[in-house]
């Protein structure tokens, strides 16, 4: 945050007076970094693609609203709009730049010292940026640049490729469960000779190992900070925390929490099949198993064939090898793929379209209740309605209409992520005005708090006050409120793939497998639908129980001082 | 030195005023200032006239003091002088310059000068910020130097209000009311303005600590020379700090002037009815309590005439009913807020309905109300004829021509026409009441035949 910046100078001293624990800390910390240097990287890529996707897509807007209004408008029209549209897209690039890069102004950082309000110069420093990435963007698609900052990012994605190959200490080729039984009875390819069901239990006690460490570690970082660099004994945050770890039910949802978002982070090494194997190219990959003495190979896709649980004797249930001799701790499902694997893909699935709906709306929501408290009237009576309108339908119907509008419409949204995007959009969209109301009450609140008046009276201008002033206020509410919210949208993103609407195959989802599966419950079959559904309600009381948690810690009501309700009754008194 | 950011600015404003003001002394000329809130939606456009209409002067250097009971607009004056409301009409110069007029990068330097202490040290610091990130706020949003001179110069400032440097990493949390108000101060010093408003800034403390604020407050206008204005609703605290008190009332000052001089001898009729309310400290002494009946109108729905008509013990009678009684006086008032009251209450269908059947659940029928206010008392028959007039054109529900009647025939020059703002003595002390008028007698003479 920006307005801390003016601490750094002396936090940077406190760290040069006692090093020690700082520099203890730091070591840990790269030691915890360089064993999984790879994934790490593999990550980043994941997450530059992602942008990269992204970018090009706001990056297509111009032109394309420039074609349609070409198409109505004739040409030169469109051209107008095409530029418009590329000159809106900078601006808000550049306001976003200055707001969560840039810290002060960066025109009177060069010198210019400008006689205006603080809102014009910030304006200006917005337009200036603005004029920056206009240029950066005019270079970017000039040919000699463009060649250029072309074979930049290749080689830069080349570069990091290498690094991400390097071995990691989770990596299913440094724990290996995938081999083949020798003639003589022991196993070959797999860690240490160990069986694969022992060497894949070995890597997912490893993957959970690291994590909590590196939980462990993170938490250790806070309190050697707590207690050598902070200036401040005691923060009301202290008394929050305090609070959250004597409430064991709150840190049980945590701890349900923190597992299903290791296993959504850590799917490739929890299955003890890979995933581009065993469940997206299944015809293009072969293994080795041991037949009569002999070791032969074949696809994944020819053995799961026979590797089906349809109930009857043949399936392959919970802690079972199949005919093959392939390792499948929660059995196979229908189609004779690994169940394990498509679970923990299953939970990727739901944490992307989890956070990713809930972050939206969080943050829709968020601006929405800042804005609306401090300025009121039109813009609060807009949202209102706006809000009610959405409300008023119910949620459920208005996401089935939405994605089935969009699905069979073939819009190229639905097929990205197998439609997972596309319905986290639809989620945002329909959770934000539920998010705003529940937040509407204390953002009036902390808006009527007279300090938000004291910083108007020396001229703060209302981003800042709202940034610094409400904000933190108001986040512990949406905080809980999100928490909540994220259970109600893996029920729905299941349910929907229940009803077959959700996300298509390939793409893994709980939903699906409990759909799937549902025909075999009363069979020997059963653990296809059950383990997922379990998982569901796991996982969606983990996260009720963090947002219980998270209420009570930081309930103002049950706040050491009384000074936070009693601020609440008498203000705005006078 | 802390005194170096603004005395190059100060010196240049004080030029400034020299050549512009010919009245050397005023720093803050408030004049017609009107602030209206908007009423609730569209449905009720009348605004709440929280200022309605209100000139004086603060003069450089003294303490204004701004008393009046709650909800007379004090603190609607107060913060639209320091444009944290803004004005609906009327003038704010401060040296000459108009502060209603100003926008943008003038307001913005314009309000380095014009600070507020609130009143509730509750609700005016963020708690989630360290002392030093509240009270350094101010300079970081002005951009004052380098930051760590702003550190330096916070904690020079926590030194002058009392607090200790190390207190920079405390969260308010850890404060006591006292101190936090402390950290308050400190914040509205930190731009060394020359204009601070006090908003009430010891009432939500313990009468222990209220002492030590009112003294640090005092020392801290010796030393930076500062200019305020303190607003309280009682006038004992007022009595110890300010230079000069103005009186107010629903939206108007009603009087105006030297502290010492408006104690001993007030001039306006609400003045003395609010002096009577302080506790006398010594019992043995008889004083005339002069009782308020009733309370204040409404803001949204002032008297048209003087402000203070309703409840004015020195109300101006016509002659033929000078020598009613006075509580026979108090029941006809009492009369025509019930009148008001019932005027302006919507009724709802249901009530009509209700009406229609005879039945009148919410109000109580005349009669009953002349029983409760009348039976008990000796009205003579001119009084109780028009009693009867009034009493059919309630039973018809026409509130409004029975309050046109009681206006016609017990209303006088208070109720009819506003009042004028009379000199009374040679400080030039200022009263708004038709009373110093020489055809009326004054106040203190009808108070002390009235209420003796
Ligand atoms: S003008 Fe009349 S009502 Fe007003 S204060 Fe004077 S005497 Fe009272």
């Amino acid at each position: 945050m920006s307005y801390d910046e003016h601490d750094d100078e002396t936090f940077r001293e406190r760290i040069d007076a006692n090093p020690r624990p700082a520099l203890i800390w730091i070591v840990g910390l790269i030691v915890l970094l360089a064993v999984e240097l790879g994934r790490i990287v593999d990550g980043i890529i994941a997450l530059g693609g992602a942008i990269r996707f992204a970018l090009s897509g706001i990056a297509a807007g111009p032109s394309w609203i420039g074609d349609n209004v070409a198409g109505t408008l004739g040409s030169a029209v469109g051209t107008g709009a095409m530029i418009l549209t590329a000159l809106l897209l900078l601006a808000i690039a550049g306001s976003l730049v200055k707001t969560i890069f840039v810290p002060g102004s960066p025109l009177k950082r060069l010198g210019y010292d400008i006689d205006q309000t603080k809102q014009t110069i910030d304006l200006l420093d917005r337009l200036f940026l603005t004029a920056i990435l206009a240029v950066i963007a005019l270079l970017a698609i000039t040919s000699p640049f463009s060649g250029v900052l072309e074979s930049g990012i290749n080689g830069l994605t080349r570069g990091l490729e290498s690094v991400s190959s390097l071995p990691t200490i989770t990596g299913r080729e440094t724990i290996s469960n995938e081999g083949h039984r020798t003639p003589g009875g022991g196993w070959e390819g797999t860690f240490l000779g160990l069986s694969p069901a022992w060497a894949w239990a070995l890597r997912v006690l490893v993957v959970y190992a690291y994590a909590f460490v590196a939980l462990a570690w993170l938490w250790k970082g806070y309190t050697i900070f707590r207690e050598h660099y902070r200036e401040a004994d005691w923060t009301p945050r202290d008394d929050s925390i305090n609070r959250f770890r004597n409430h064991y039910w709150g840190i049980f949802g945590l701890i349900i929490v923190f597992m299903f978002v290791v296993m959504a982070i850590w799917a490739p090494a929890l299955g003890p099949v890979d995933a581009e194997h065993n469940l997206y190219s299944p015809y293009e990959h072969e293994f080795e198993y041991l037949d009569d003495d002999t070791v032969v190979s074949t696809t994944h896709g020819t053995a799961n064939l026979q590797s089906q649980s349809q109930g009857g004797e043949s399936t392959i249930g919970l802690m079972s090898y199949d005919d093959f001799d392939r390792w499948a701790p929660f059995g196979t499902n229908q189609d004779g793929k690994d169940l394990f694997t498509f679970l923990v893909f299953g939970a990727r699935t739901s944490l992307v379209i989890g956070v990713t709906a809930i972050g939206l709306a969080t943050a829709i929501a968020l601006a929405m209740s800042l804005i609306t408290a401090y300025y009121k009237g039109l813009v609060d009576t807009l949202t209102i309605i706006t809000s009610d309108t959405i409300i008023s339908i119910p949620a459920f119907l208005l996401v089935l209409l939405l994605s089935v509008i969009f699905q069979q419409a073939n819009h190229p949204i639905a097929d990205v992520y197998n439609g997972g995007l596309l319905l986290a959009l639809i989620f945002a969209g329909i959770y934000w005005p539920g998010l705003w109301r529940s937040i509407r009450g204390p953002s009036l609140q902390v808006a009527e708090q007279e300090w938000v008046d004291a910083a108007k009276s020396y001229g703060q201008t209302p981003a800042m006050t709202m940034r610094k002033h409400m904000a933190p206020y108001i986040a512990t509410y949406i905080m809980i409120y999100a928490s909540l919210l994220l259970g109600g949208v893996i029920i729905a993103t299941a349910a929907l793939s229940f009803l077959g609407l959700g996300i298509n195959p390939p793409t893994p989802e709980w939903g699906r497998m409990v759909s799937d599966g549902r025909s075999y419950v009363s069979t020997t079959s059963w653990h296809i639908a059950t383990i997922p559904g379990i998982m569901i309600v796991f996982v969606v009381t983990g996260f009720n129980a963090l947002g219980d948690g998270i209420r009570d810690a930081m309930d103002p009501e049950s706040d050491t001082g009384t000074s936070d309700a009693g601020a609440a009754a008498s203000g705005g008194g006078g | 030195m802390s005194q170096e950011p603004t005395r190059t600015e100060r010196a240049a404003s004080d030029d400034d005023r020299i050549d512009a003001d010919t009245d050397e002394d005023v720093m803050v000329k408030v004049r017609n200032l009107r602030t209206y809130y908007e009423g609730g939606g569209l449905l009720n456009p009348t605004p709440v006239k929280a200022v309605d209409g209100v000139s004086f002067d603060i003069r450089r250097g003294e303490t204004l003091g701004l008393v009046g009971e709650s909800g007379c607009g004090k603190t609607t004056l107060g913060r639209t002088l320091v444009q944290l409301e803004s004005a609906t009409g009327g003038e704010i110069l401060f040296d000459d310059v108009d502060a209603t007029e100003l926008s943008g990068t003038e307001l913005e330097k314009w309000r380095r000068n014009a600070q507020i202490v609130f009143q509730d040290p509750d609700s005016s610091l963020n708690d989630r910020m360290t002392i030093g990130e509240i009270v350094r706020e101010p300079l970081d949003v002005h951009d004052w130097k380098t930051p760590r001179e702003r550190r330096q110069r916070v904690q020079e400032l926590l030194d002058t209000v009392g607090l200790q440097r190390e207190h920079y990493y405390r969260y308010p949390h850890q404060f006591s009311g006292g101190q936090r108000q402390r950290i308050g101060i400190a914040r509205t010093l930190t731009l060394e303005p020359d204009f601070i408003v006090l908003d009430e800034p010891v009432s939500a403390l313990d009468v222990s600590v209220q002492a030590e604020v009112i003294n640090l407050l005092e020392d801290l206008q010796d030393e930076f020379g500062l200019t305020y204005l303190f607003i309280a609703h009682d006038l004992s605290v007022v009595k110890h700090i300010c230079d000069r008190v103005a009186v107010m009332y629903l939206g108007h000052i009603m009087e105006l002037g030297p502290t010492e001089e408006l104690f001993s001898d007030p001039a306006n009729p609400y003045t003395h009815s609010l002096l009577s309310a302080i506790p006398e400290p010594d019992p043995t002494v008889e004083k005339d309590r002069i009782r308020l009946h009733g309370t204040p109108p409404n803001p949204r729905h002032p008297p048209e005439g003087c402000p203070f008509s309703t409840r004015c013990p020195a109300r101006i009678r016509p002659d033929e009913y000078e020598h009613l009684d006075n509580e026979l006086w108090t029941r006809l008032n009492t009369l025509r807020e019930v009148l008001r009251e019932r005027e302006r209450a919507d009724r709802t269908v249901t009530d009509r309905i209700r009406e229609l059947l005879g039945k009148d659940p919410r109000f109580g029928t005349i009669d009953e109300i002349y029983d409760e206010l009348f039976a008990d008392q000796s009205v003579p028959s001119n009084v109780d004829a028009i009693l009867e007039e009034v009493a059919d054109h309630v039973r018809a529900n026409d509130e409004t021509a029975a309050l046109d009647q009681l206006k016609a025939e017990f209303g006088g020059a208070c109720e009819s026409e506003p009042p004028e703002y009379y000199t009374v003595s040679d400080t030039g002390r200022q009263s708004f009441c038709h009373r110093h008028d020489d055809g009326y007698r004054s106040p203190d003479e009808v108070l002390n035949t009235r209420h003796r």
